[in-house]
């Protein structure tokens, strides 16, 4: 039982490990805003704001929203 | 356009304007941006915000329609996006401006552009007449 303990743990924090790598090689920083565009011919393009396309839209509207229109 | 009808078509915008915010109450403010990027309609009383608002709008419209050119497109007909304070939605008119709203982060955001499309034919009618004028 305890040895079974000892593995679980030790199999948390491998999870944890690659889950912290993983986030500090993606920059660290989630999508909390999302850009969705549609086109005159109905298609659809989705932007992260953690891309720098995604960033400027976000920043801009950001800034409208705070003083309004 | 002459000084009388540009003050009717933009008398006309209020009033649809505020018709809008009244249908959707999840609209916290909105405008109507020219296809020459011009602030036709805004909440805004102080000309100084009025001028900055409708500058970031006209940057934001013009990002839309450089994306959709990016993509072979012709131009970005509906633009949403969600930040941390709240949304910004974007409703292209015929004459290539935008009718635009802002909404609080927990707003019914499709609603709100259901009530936006409506009212896009109105906005082009005054747009329109406004330039016969």
């Amino acid at each position: 039982m305890k040895k079974l303990l000892r593995r679980l743990v030790l199999l948390g924090a491998i999870a944890g490990g690659i889950y912290a790598v993983r986030s500090y090689l993606r920059g660290g920083t989630a999508a909390t805003e999302s850009v969705q565009i549609v086109f005159d011919d109905g298609s659809t393009r989705s932007l992260a704001s953690n891309t720098a396309e995604g960033r400027e839209f976000a920043d801009i509207a950001r800034s409208i929203v705070e003083i309004g229109l | 356009m002459t000084e009388q009808s540009g003050a009717e078509t933009s008398g006309a915008l209020d009033r649809v304007l505020t018709e809008l915010r009244a249908l959707s109450e999840d609209i916290e403010s909105c405008a109507v941006l020219s296809g020459d990027r011009d602030l036709l309609s805004s909440s805004h009383a102080s000309a100084v915000d009025r001028e900055r608002a409708g500058a970031l709008l006209a940057a934001l419209a013009d990002l839309s329609n450089g994306a959709a050119r990016e993509g072979g497109k012709d131009y970005a007909s509906q633009v949403r996006i969600g930040t941390e304070a709240g949304h910004l939605l974007l409703v292209r008119l015929d004459g290539g401006g935008v009718l635009a709203a802002t909404t609080g982060p927990d707003a019914r955001v499709g609603l709100v552009l259901y009530d936006m499309r409506n009212t896009r034919g109105e906005v082009d009618r005054i747009l329109a007449e406004g330039n016969e004028q």
